[in-house]
């Protein structure tokens, strides 16, 4: 049962997150009076670039042939690491917060790296921009996720989530603040608006798709994999540790069913502000990123404080 | 009486021969620089272009043209030059900026070369272009394939600490033209934008000179796919205007209608791509939405997405019926109440807003500098529009009750402009179909026959700003010479101030704020 369960956990990421892409964009799409590609379209192009032929630059190093795997096996590691649908499993090995936040972290170093190593002027842009925001959404993440370890006396996320403090009405304005800090640094990590535009052709502008400019065919497929299974992890840590009902409190069939159904709902909720956000803004300015980042930061310090 | 006013713009000893609106007068080589100072500083005469033209074979010399525009009084003077026995003129680009790439042109394209010109790398052709060869000299034949050279650009440089450049182009990520760009960077900040374009030359001005009549028409219209009315009406009208032949009240009328539809058509699309560069979708699909639109309105009407093959000479080839033109008003009068309803929901936006305004900012001192035209001028302010300065076809009776202008000259003053432009060109065409002129819209079987050692000038506010064509006919009355100017050649000039300073994620947006067009560039 313990396998089984363990093997579900490990592949929902990948499985699922294409799909959070797919309904985000025909969201998107919907709003934009267009009729958008089917909600499955990401599916087919990973099937699509791991058939493809690899073009690579002659200046490329083991650096850039290694970061895609890199990257993705992060997003797996994580993805193992959170509470996704069941709150009763334990993982004391990776299941920390500064685990799973400095984890993650190595992915985006690796991308970093990958973006600078063929030398395109894109790249660096890109990966010197990727650095400075987060950087900056460092900060903010800790603090949120701080902020809600600190409120149910543990800092394992799987305790955490069991804990269950914010529906019981104790801290619920720490809370909501940690929560609007946190979906800031979402934002921010996952290439999203106001901080990026997943959607854009215009090199110039690019964060995230300027340091994958030179990847194609399956280590392309990798990456974007690997976005939207970051895409995945943070949408699934934001409704889990600030909404966490629902969550499977023990090893049955029904409730496990339950709160598999649950959480996807939860995500999909979570996809529809996203692209409500997308739908109904302009990008930001790069110079006020910061401003935006600063202010993921003092709401989970005002949130901490508030505590007790 | 107008001529009386143009010899009191002509040097005193000047013998001028009058070709409808346009003054031609011979000036000797050493006095061309003192003759333009005159003109521009003393009579406050518009710089528009200057061109060169290859009469070995006739005059034995090649003489260089430099058209100048007197907005007050809707008249053009061209002063020319004769070089005889020589191949060097003077520069004037430093009185008149506007001249710096015209007289490169010269240079690439005639062989002649600009004394004193501070610039002589070659214009539009790369390197592989031999330096020898000049394609519009008339023994130039344009069937043959010249050989194959190769040699490097050198582009300027930025020299000091932690200065950088990113080679953008000539091949984008988006379905756009090609050009590329070579930025100098501090950081995020623009230090220096150098444009290198050159990349869809076509030899539209060579092609001219050889195609038959209708062809040439037919080619007017592909300088600037996204301007072919406005190409094709600046051609017809200085070809009729070489041949005598004026076309029907009605069909002045329906140019005027058909000139505002391509205008209301691509400032839509320019407002809808604005908004979707930062990311603002809702105003980008809408935007795109009403483009379509208009080039369905346009597809009706003339067959013609584009309204290709709606010009000739003497007139127009597609008409309005009756039906149509009520029709016709009814969709325009929603078409505004969308429009403007669209408008209304953007203007809400704060963050579209914060991205528009201060971007890009082009100064009243650059945009006068580099002679700024159309949109990007009345950005800044400059209250310039040909539609009024040199009326042509019904633009005499339906005048615009003022030019759409604004002061800030970012990104906003031009989307701004953009938006008052499409209000009043919706209203242009509701007073003019309210009133359609009877008759007939075109001379049936008339043949045209030119003058013979004329030349015209002729003008025309394409949506992106002023369109100039110079035609010259020799002495068998054939055209010797077509010079195409789209306002995309004068304002991709200015386009390098617009960058500078800017943080580079927004020079996509400041880009696409002046759309300007790689293909009327590079001919």
């Amino acid at each position: 049962m313990s396998i089984a369960l363990w093997t579900i956990q490990i592949l929902l990421t990948p499985l699922v997150s294409p799909l959070c892409v797919g309904v985000i964009r025909k969201l998107k799409a919907t709003w934009q009076n267009r009729q958008g590609a089917s909600v499955f379209q990401p599916y087919r192009d990973l099937w699509k670039l791991m058939h493809k032929d690899e073009v690579m630059s002659r200046d490329a190093s083991w650096i850039f042939r290694v970061a895609p795997v890199m990257v993705f096996a992060v997003t797996m590691v994580v993805g193992a690491s959170i509470p996704l649908f069941a709150s009763f499993l334990e993982n004391s090995l990776t299941g920390d917060l500064l685990m799973v936040v400095y984890a993650l972290a190595i992915g985006t170093f690796f991308l970093a790296l990958a973006g600078m190593d063929t030398g395109s002027a894109f790249g660096g842009f890109g990966s010197s921009r990727e650095m400075t925001v987060s950087a900056l959404a460092e900060g903010g993440l800790i603090f949120s996720l701080l902020t809600v370890a600190l409120i149910s006396g543990t800092t394992n996320l799987f305790t955490m989530v069991n804990v269950a403090t914010i529906p019981s009405g104790q801290h619920v304005l720490s809370a909501l603040l940690a929560l609007c800090g946190f979906v800031i640094v979402l934002l921010a990590e996952t290439s999203r608006f106001p901080f990026d535009n997943p959607a854009t052709h215009l090199e110039l502008t690019m964060i995230h798709e300027a340091m994958i400019l030179e990847y194609s065919g399956k280590k392309l497929a990798l990456m974007e994999w690997a976005s939207a299974n970051k895409l995945f992890l943070f949408m699934a840590l934001s409704v889990n540790l600030f909404f966490p009902i629902g969550l499977a409190q023990q090893a049955t069939v029904g409730a496990i069913g339950l709160g598999m159904i649950i959480f996807l709902i939860k995500v999909a909720v979570f996809c529809f502000v996203i692209a409500f956000i997308e739908s109904s803004m302009a990008k930001y300015r790069f110079f006020r990123l910061p401003d935006l980042l600063f202010i993921a930061f003092i709401l989970n310090v005002v949130a901490i404080s508030l505590i007790r | 009486m107008q001529k009386e006013i143009m010899q009191s713009y002509l040097p005193q000893d000047a013998v001028a021969e009058i070709f409808d609106d346009a003054a031609v007068f011979e000036v000797p080589s050493a006095e061309i620089k003192h003759v333009v100072e005159e003109l521009c500083v003393r009579h406050g005469a518009e710089f528009k272009l200057m061109t060169a033209t290859d009469e070995r074979a006739e005059h034995d010399c090649f003489k260089i043209w430099y058209v100048f525009g007197v907005p007050g009084e809707h008249f053009f003077l061209v002063p020319f030059i004769r070089l005889q026995d020589t191949e060097i003129f003077p520069s004037i680009a430093s009185m008149v900026g506007r001249a710096m790439d015209d007289e490169r042109r010269i240079k690439t394209f005639f062989g002649l070369t600009p004394l004193e010109h501070p610039d002589l790398r070659p214009i539009i052709l790369h390197e592989h272009w031999p330096e020898d060869v000049f394609p519009l000299r008339k023994d130039c034949n344009w069937k043959t394939r010249p050989r194959m050279e190769s040699g490097e650009y050198v582009f300027q440089k930025v020299e000091g600490e932690g200065i950088y450049e990113i080679p953008v182009g000539p091949i984008h990520a988006g379905i756009i033209e090609p050009g590329h760009f070579r930025f100098s960077m501090a950081g995020e900040h623009i230090m220096l934008l150098e444009p290198r374009l050159g990349y869809v030359h076509k030899g539209s001005e060579k092609l001219f000179e050889v195609l038959p009549l209708e062809e040439k028409i037919t080619l007017a219209e592909k300088i600037s796919g996204d301007s072919s009315f406005g190409h094709s009406l600046a051609f017809c009208q200085a070809l009729e205007s070489l041949s005598d032949t004026h076309p029907s009240e009605r069909a002045l009328s329906l140019r005027v209608v058909y000139a505002e539809l391509e205008r209301l058509a691509n400032h839509f699309g320019d407002l809808g791509a604005i908004m979707m560069d930062t990311g603002y979708s809702f105003g980008g699909a809408h935007g795109a939405r009403m483009r379509e639109r208009m080039m369905q309105i346009n597809e009706r009407l003339t067959g013609s997405r584009f309204l290709r093959g709606v010009n000739a000479v003497g007139g127009v080839c597609k008409d309005v019926n009756d039906t149509e033109v009520k029709a016709l008003l009814a969709e325009l009068q929603e078409i505004s109440e969308d429009f403007s309803e669209v408008i209304a929901v953007t203007e809400e936006s704060v963050s579209l807003l914060n991205r528009l305004k201060g971007a890009g900012v082009i100064s009243l001192k650059i945009a006068q500098q580099e002679g700024l035209v159309g949109v990007a001028a009345k950005a800044v302010g400059i209250a310039r529009d040909t539609r009024l300065d040199y009326p042509y076809a019904a633009y005499r009776d339906w005048a615009l009750a003022d030019i759409a202008t604004e002061t800030s000259g970012d990104v906003y003053a031009r989307f701004r402009v953009r938006i008052k432009e499409a209000h009043a060109s919706i209203r242009i065409i509701q007073a003019v179909l309210d009133q359609l002129p009877k008759g007939a819209i075109h001379p049936k079987n008339k043949k045209v026959t030119f003058k013979k050692n004329a030349l015209s000038v002729s003008a025309v506010e394409g949506w992106r700003g002023e369109i100039v064509y110079v035609v010259k006919t020799n002495e068998k009355g054939t055209i010797s010479r077509v010079v195409p100017r789209d306002p995309s050649c004068v304002n991709w000039a200015a386009l390098k101030h617009a960058g500078y300073d800017n943080v580079i994620p927004d020079f996509p947006l400041i880009n696409k704020s002046f759309n300007l067009s790689y293909s009327g560039n590079d001919m």
